[in-house]
């Protein structure tokens, strides 16, 4: 195949790519005592995107011969000489270091048969449902992306990747006097069945979203307003992610976002480091190669609370005098290179859980991602749904809350950090980024304390 | 298969395949699509992208031993072949192997009407459309930037779309079904905000969509969303109160109207999520919200000569005056309900049916928006919302983007930081006004919305 699409591009003069890339997806959802889907799709094509006077074309097509490939690249280029004639700023190219060779993303293992997987999602859901007669919905879905490509532009890139990612949802609804509360259990991985497997004990899912859902049921609201919170990891990744990680990618930053300008300067608490890294094996946004042909590596985004790096493409690190990492991301074949992160989390700290929870009079510990996700601006306001909460009293921990959301400007959230744990964990690789296509990422960190206002009721 | 073999042909000849592999039942579903898009990022032409796509779906039903219904398995490829096919077929047949038996499974029954044909829609197809080339695609979004961008010079484009697919569907079943459509769509969509100094406005999204090119003024919708993020560069903070909330379309799409959707589609209902199960005929909200599903609009985004399996959708009548009228059902749903489908299956070639609206509608009031704002002593008009509605138990709570503090009848001046929480299934019986005129929001018709006993929490 790498021989191939290079014969394709030795007709070229400028820059091309052309990215072959087929994925075996598979879905099986049990829910409420039926299997409600079981589907195995094959989505295969390449990719083609040129640059034509600095502008760019993007053909895709699932024709893979030679002829289909050359008609697509000629279509790219057209496409592009039409918008050079619109564009207004032309487009260069940063040097990076390119892909070549093999890339096995995952401990390839023997996968269970697709009979196996059926069976297992169906006995966790028939497990939900049996854990109360208050659990009213029940939902289990797994997903595995199972995926190959090669990449070769006329860069030198020649690369021949292997991935595999997937991710389980344990969904309970929980049912009493009319009310309805939901309990949602998630993780996600690079890697084999049993790398999903040992991530997440199944069982202990099933208990914790089941109990979660339930308790809620009697749970009361907070008022609005501002609060010292300790953030779990997954709400640390989701602040890492959402709020802050969009703002540094290069486009965004482009576009005028918040931190356009402010390389150097303190964005955060000294005891915030933040960081992006496609290599960080079994997290769900794991990218040894990215769709750019580039060679992934870590990227340091803020160091000891100083903003050091965005996130580039070869287009914005050009632009920008950054250094692109591996962080051009195309969602399947169909889909054009964008910024996108990979797995963004903040390095543990030097404190202890129960000392952080100690020392809070009035405040909330607040635990996973709620049912509406997450939301942020180029502003860097942001706002989640939290799943839980509890009231933190004199010091300890105190009553369920539900309802919760969080919201503020991240940088000023993040300046806000007193104290860091020394825990660390990924939290986010079950579901999918949504930047115009989706992509697999994950995001994690320590417990967090900080001050963000809280949205809650006022009767 | 040859290279002439139409959309049609590759269907009967897996329902072929299929029966003779010892299916009881098999479903072929095949999409042929032209997708043109040109993109813009941070105020220029970005990349002009092509896509030819073709593929099919294929559902086996096998039946289970001792009258326990069907086992049901589904694949699907884009790689078009007859051997591809057959490797398609065996994927899904090991699946159904694996499946447990469903008593409701079933394919849709070809119906009189539908002979030779479904019925009539007008504009589905719009030869402007059909024959658009990349360079005719860039002229739309060229018209979008000098919408926007020509009236403020502080306006930045993050990113915008425009869009355009011709496509041509089939769908044959071994009941004997048979049908074809095809179908012109054309979409803009735009996120838009603006930068003033230190000051930076919300980011504001804008969609038009429809099957008629001329119905998409792209210049029109950079305009308005203009002046929408314009108005809201000066805002201020308010207190927190408890009032009244106007949501223009695009909020009430989120917080209204998806919640809606989710709690009249028969497969929440049936798997307990929805709180409406066992309230058809029940007052369930306000008697000034009706609620329709119209799959017959001329030139509608969400127009369809028939479903996902074949059923030919009608008008459907969902609320009226505030009363629950119907559930919306594809033919597994309907058949739990010991019902025939009313044609909302949904879905691609790429999936198993759903269950979704064609064009979903709330019908509009009696009075202007003015008269609204003039009714309103204390309250919020919300422009956008971003943040979380758990469908399941009404809760939503999240950051008002472009939002305007009303007083005594009178908007008084742009919000910032300001959330909203409540209950929308509480907030449904607390309708306070409905306006008289509807936006379209690609398969959406919307008015504005007051509700009140809304969680106001300001700064």
């Amino acid at each position: 195949m790498i021989e191939l699409l290079r014969s394709v591009l030795d007709t070229v003069s400028g820059y091309a790519e052309i990215r072959y890339h087929k994925r075996v997806s598979t879905i099986i959802e049990a829910r409420n005592a039926s299997l409600a889907k079981a589907e195995q799709k094959t989505l295969a094509g390449a990719g083609v995107r040129c640059l034509v006077d600095g502008c760019w074309g993007f053909v895709s097509t699932s024709d893979v011969s030679e002829g289909g490939l050359r008609r697509a690249l000629e279509d790219a280029l057209q496409g592009a000489t039409a918008a050079a004639e619109i564009k207004k700023e032309r487009v260069t190219l940063a040097p990076a270091k390119m892909g070549v060779g093999e890339y096995v993303q995952y401990e390839r293992g023997t996968e269970p048969s697709i009979a196996e997987k059926i069976d297992t999602v169906v006995q966790a859901e028939a497990k939900l449902r049996s854990r109360s007669e208050l659990i009213v919905g029940s939902t289990v879905r797994y997903t595995h992306y199972d995926d190959e490509k090669y990449i070769v532009n006329t860069d030198g890139a020649a690369a021949h990747i292997l991935d595999s990612k997937q991710s389980m949802h344990v969904y309970a609804t929980a049912g009493s006097d009319g009310k309805l509360e939901t309990g949602l259990e998630s993780w996600g991985v690079t890697g084999s069945w049993q790398t999903l497997m040992e991530k997440g004990c199944l069982d202990d899912k099933i208990d914790s979203a089941a109990r979660s859902a339930i308790e809620k049921l009697d749970a009361g609201y907070v008022p609005g307003g501002q609060y010292t919170v300790i953030l779990d990891p997954q709400l640390v990744g989701v602040l890492s992610h959402e709020a802050i990680g969009h703002t540094v990618e290069a486009d965004l930053v482009l576009s005028g976002s918040v931190v356009k300008g402010k390389i150097g300067q303190h964005v955060a608490s000294d005891l915030v480091t933040m960081v992006d890294d496609g290599d960080a094996p079994g997290a769900a946004g794991m990218l040894m190669v990215d769709d750019e042909g580039v060679q992934g590596s870590r990227t340091v985004i803020i160091e000891n609370g100083v903003l050091r790096n965005y996130l580039h493409n070869r287009e914005s690190a050009a632009v920008l005098r950054g250094v692109p990492q591996g962080n051009a991301r195309a969602f399947t074949y169909r889909d054009e290179p964008l910024i996108r992160m990979t797995n963004t989390f903040i390095l543990p700290g030097k404190n202890d859980l129960n000392t952080m929870i100690s020392e809070v009079e009035d405040g909330l510990f607040l635990f996973g991602l709620g049912h509406g996700g997450g939301q942020a601006d180029a502003s860097a306001e942001f706002m989640f749904s939290v799943a839980g909460a509890r009231r933190i009293r004199n010091g300890c921990l105190s009553e369920l809350i539900k309802g919760v959301t969080i919201s503020g400007q991240a940088f000023e959230v993040l300046k806000s950090v007193d104290a860091v744990s020394g825990d660390f964990s990924f939290n986010m690789g079950a579901g999918h980024c949504g930047k115009w296509q989706p992509a697999k990422v994950d995001a994690g960190g320590p417990y967090v304390r900080c001050r963000v206002t809280v949205g809650g009721r006022h009767e | 298969m040859t290279s002439g073999s139409s959309g049609l042909d590759y269907c009967e000849l897996a329902v072929e395949r299929g029966l003779i592999r010892g299916a009881s039942a098999v479903e072929a579903y095949f999409t042929e699509s032209r997708n043109l898009e040109t993109m813009i990022e941070k105020n220029d032409i970005h990349v002009p992208k092509g896509d030819t796509y073709s593929g099919i779906g294929l559902r086996v039903l096998v039946e289970a031993p001792g009258g326990a219904g069907f086992k049901q398995g589904f694949a699907s490829t884009n790689l078009l072949s007859s051997s591809s096919v057959d490797s398609t077929l065996t994927a899904a047949m090991a699946i159904a192997a694996a499946s447990p038996a469903d008593p409701h499974l079933c394919l849709a029954q070809p119906e009189p009407s539908s002979a030779g044909g479904a019925g009539a829609v007008d504009g589905l197809y719009d030869e402007a459309i059909a024959g658009m080339g990349l360079g005719d695609a860039l002229k739309h979004a060229a018209a979008f930037l000098d919408g926007a961008l020509g009236y403020d010079r502080r306006i930045t484009v993050d990113a915008a779309s425009f869009r355009v697919q011709s496509s041509q569907v089939y769908i044959a079943n071994s009941e004997g079904l048979r049908l074809g459509q095809r179908k012109t769509v054309a979409i803009a969509q735009a996120m838009v905000f603006a930068v003033d100094g230190d000051k930076v406005s919300s980011f504001d999204v804008g969609v038009a969509g429809s099957c008629a090119l001329a119905r998409v003024n792209s210049f029109e919708i950079g305009r308005e969303l203009a002046k929408r993020v314009i108005a809201s560069l000066d805002t201020r903070p308010t207190s927190s109160f408890r009032g009244k909330i106007i949501l223009t379309p695009y909020a009430a799409s989120e917080i209204v109207l998806a919640p809606i959707a989710y709690s009249v589609n028969a497969e929440m209902v049936q798997s307990g999520r929805s709180k409406w199960k066992g309230m058809l005929g029940r007052q369930v909200m306000s008697p000034l919200i009706s609620v329709v599903d119209d799959p017959a609009i001329p030139e509608g985004v969400g127009s369809t000569l028939f479903d996902r399996e074949g059923v030919i959708p009608e008008k459907l009548d969902l609320v009226r005056d505030g009363v629950l009228q119907d559930y919306m059902y594809n033919c597994r749903t309907a058949r739990v309900d010991g019902r025939k489908s009313n044609g909302r299956a949904s879905g691609s070639d790429s999936g198993l049916p759903g269950v979704e609206p064609t064009n979903m509608i709330i019908a509009p009031g009696e009075h202007s928006l003015e008269e609204l704002i003039g009714a309103c002593d204390r309250g919020l008009i919300v422009n956008r919302f971003s943040g979380s509605v758990d469908p399941a138990s009404g809760d939503f709570s999240g950051s008002v983007k472009g939002g305007y503090y009303i007083e005594n009848g009178k908007i008084m001046h742009a919000v910032t930081e300001v959330m909203i929480a409540g209950n929308i299934y509480e907030l449904l019986s607390q309708v306070v006004g409905v306006s008289d005129e509807l936006w379209v929001l690609a398969n959406e018709r919307l008015p504005h919305v007051m509700l009140d006993g809304c969680s106001i929490t300001g700064r």
